[in-house]
C-alpha cells in the first residue's frame, strides 16, 4: 500500500456523489445561492426550508466524518516513528489512531441519525475537501489543518446542531450532538498540543504550520457559513474552543476571517445579480 | 464475625497461584518488544486500509479496530521499561526477516475490489497467530512475579476474540462465490507460509516447542 493517497481514490460505494466544494455548497437545499452566498441565515426551525438545510448539514456531517476517519487512518500510516521533520512520535500515532476509532462512532452516529432524519445515503453530494487538507506530507501541517481548522470547525457545527436539537425539541439529535462535541474538543487539543510540542524550537514550522490552519479556516468560512454575527448557519462555539487550546486572540481571528469571507461573498453576489440585471436589460 | 487476629493463609484455598514461569525477564522483554513490533505494524495496516475500502461497515470497523492495535502496543512500549528495557525502541523489532516479509506481503492489497484479500490477511492469519502466542505466554508465564503480562495479555486477548469474530464475519458476508472463496484461500495460503517460515508472531518459539525443520534458536 503505497503512502500518500490522492483524495480521488477514497473508496466509496455506489451511492456516494462526488463534486467538488463549489457544486456541493450550490445545493439549493443547503438554502444556499449559486455563489455560494448566504440566503437562510441563522439554523432555526421557523427558517424557510429548515428541514432541507438540516438534513443537508447532517448528510455533510456524516461525510465529514467519513473523512475524518479517512485522514486519521492515513496519518498511522503515511509517517515512520521517529525524530526526522518527516517522521513523528508514537505518541502522536496513538492519538490518530485513538481519533480513528472516535471517528468510526461518528460515521455511525450521524448515518444513524441522518437515517433519523429521513436521509438517504448519497442524497446529497459529497466533495472531499477536508480530507484534501489531510494530505498535506508534512505531519505538523497535517496536524494543525485538520485538528485544528477542521475538527474546530466541527466544534462549531456540533455545537450549532446540538442547540438546533434542544430548540426544535429533539433529545436524541441533542444528546448525540454533545457527545460527538466532546470528543471534537479531545481532537482539537490533539492538534493544538502536537503543534506546540513539535514546533517548540521551530518557529518558522510553527508559522507555516498556522498559516495553513488560516487558509482552511478562511474557506471553510466561505459565504459567512460560520461566524460570530447573530445569524451565521453555523456559530463560533468559543468556549469549547478554549478548552481545546485555542487563544481568545485565535478565535478573534477566525471571526475576523469569517467576516471576510462573509463580505467576499456579498460582493460575489452582487456581482452575480448586477450581472444577471445586465444580462436581462 | 469471625476473629480479625485469627492466622490465615497467605493464599486462600482457592488460589493456585505458582512462582514459577517459562520466562525470565529478559526473554518476556524481548517477547514483549516483538508484540509491540506486530501490533504496531497492524494498527498502521489497517488506518491505511480504511480510506481504500468502499464497504461502510468494514471501513467503520477498521477504524475501530486500529486503536484497539493501537492501544495494545501502548501496553507493550509501557511494559518494557518495566522489564529493565530502558530503551523501548531496541526491542521494538520483528523476531526475524521472514515476519518483515509477512508484513510487506499482508499490506500488499491497495485496491477497493481487495477487501477480502485485506480481511484475509489481518483475521485468517495474523489474528490467529496473535492469539495462539498470547495464550501460550499466558499460559505459561509465572502467575505470580509476571502478574502485570498477564494482565495485558487477558486485556489484548479479550479484543483479539472480539475482532476476529467481527473479522470473521465481515469475510463470510464478503465472499459471495467460488471464486472469491478461491481467492480468499490463495491469499491465507500465501501468508501462511511466509508466518510458518517466521515461526509465529514472536518467532520460533511463539508456542513452546520449535519445529524441527528450524534450525534457528529458539529466542523465546
Ligand atoms: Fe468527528
Ligand atoms: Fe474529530
Amino acid at each position: 500500500m503505497k503512502k500518500n493517497m490522492p483524495p480521488d481514490e477514497l473508496a466509496r460505494d455506489g451511492r456516494f456523489v462526488r463534486v467538488n466544494m463549489v457544486e456541493r455548497i450550490s445545493d439549493p437545499r443547503n438554502g444556499r445561492g449559486p455563489t455560494g452566498g448566504r440566503v437562510g441565515a441563522r439554523l432555526t426551525p421557523d427558517r424557510p426550508g429548515a428541514p432541507d438545510a438540516a438534513r443537508a448539514l447532517m448528510h455533510g456531517i456524516f461525510v465529514g466524518e467519513i473523512q475524518a476517519l479517512e485522514g486519521a487512518g492515513r496519518t498511522c500510516w503515511d509517517f515512520e516513528v521517529g525524530a526526522g521533520s518527516d517522521d513523528v512520535p508514537f505518541q502522536l500515532k496513538l492519538d490518530m489512531a485513538r481519533q480513528c476509532w472516535d471517528e468510526a462512532r461518528h460515521c455511525e452516529i450521524s448515518v444513524k441519525l441522518s437515517e433519523w432524519m429521513g436521509t438517504e445515503i448519497g442524497e446529497f453530494a459529497e466533495s472531499t475537501f477536508l480530507f484534501e487538507a489531510a494530505c498535506n506530507p508534512d505531519p505538523v501541517l497535517r496536524l494543525t489543518g485538520v485538528n485544528r481548522a477542521l475538527e474546530g470547525l466541527a466544534i462549531d457545527v456540533f455545537n450549532t446542531m446540538k442547540e438546533f436539537g434542544n430548540v426544535v425539541g429533539d433529545p436524541v439529535l441533542e444528546f448525540c450532538e454533545d457527545w460527538m462535541l466532546a470528543d471534537e474538543v479531545t481532537h482539537v487539543k490533539m492538534g493544538s498540543d502536537w503543534l506546540r510540542r513539535l514546533t517548540v524550537d521551530d518557529p518558522e514550522r510553527r508559522k507555516r504550520a498556522l498559516e495553513f490552519q488560516r487558509i482552511v479556516d478562511k474557506l471553510f468560512s466561505g459565504g459567512g457559513f460560520r461566524g460570530d454575527d447573530e445569524d451565521s448557519p453555523v456559530h463560533l462555539a468559543r468556549r469549547f474552543r478554549e478548552m481545546a487550546g485555542f487563544t481568545v486572540d485565535e478565535i478573534d481571528e477566525i471571526s475576523d476571517l469569517a467576516r471576510q469571507a462573509r463580505a467576499e461573498a456579498r460582493a460575489r453576489t452582487a456581482g452575480a445579480t448586477a450581472g444577471a440585471a445586465a444580462e436581462a436589460g | 464475625m469471625a476473629d480479625p487476629k485469627k492466622p490465615r493463609a497467605p493464599f486462600a484455598p482457592w488460589d493456585r497461584r505458582e512462582l514459577p514461569g517459562t520466562f525470565t525477564v529478559e526473554d518476556t522483554a524481548k517477547r514483549v518488544g516483538h508484540y509491540k513490533w506486530v501490533e504496531m505494524r497492524l494498527f498502521e495496516a489497517l488506518g491505511g486500509w480504511v480510506a481504500t475500502v468502499p464497504e461502510l461497515d468494514v471501513k467503520m470497523r477498521l477504524g475501530t479496530h486500529c486503536y484497539k492495535h493501537a492501544w495494545h502496543s501502548e501496553l507493550w512500549h509501557k511494559r518494557l521499561p518495566e522489564l529493565r528495557e530502558m530503551n523501548p525502541d531496541r526491542l521494538t523489532r520483528p523476531p526475524n526477516e521472514a515476519m518483515e516479509e509477512f508484513f510487506k506481503v499482508l499490506t500488499e492489497p491497495e485496491d477497493q475490489g481487495q477487501t477480502i484479500e485485506k480481511l484475509v490477511g489481518v483475521y485468517r492469519v495474523l489474528i490467529p497467530r496473535k492469539i495462539a502466542a498470547y495464550t501460550y505466554h499466558l499460559n505459561n508465564t509465572s502467575t505470580i512475579t509476571d502478574a502485570p503480562t498477564i494482565r495485558s495479555l487477558k486485556l489484548a486477548l479479550n479484543d483479539e476474540f472480539d475482532d476476529w469474530r467481527d473479522g470473521e464475519m465481515l469475510i463470510q458476508a464478503l465472499i459471495e462465490t467460488d471464486e472469491e472463496v478461491e481467492r480468499a484461500a490463495a491469499h491465507q495460503t500465501r501468508l501462511e507460509k511466509i508466518m510458518l517460515r517466521a515461526g509465529g508472531v514472536a518467532g520460533p518459539g511463539s508456542l513452546g516447542s520449535v519445529p524441527e525443520t528450524m534450525t534457528e534458536e529458539v529466542p523465546v
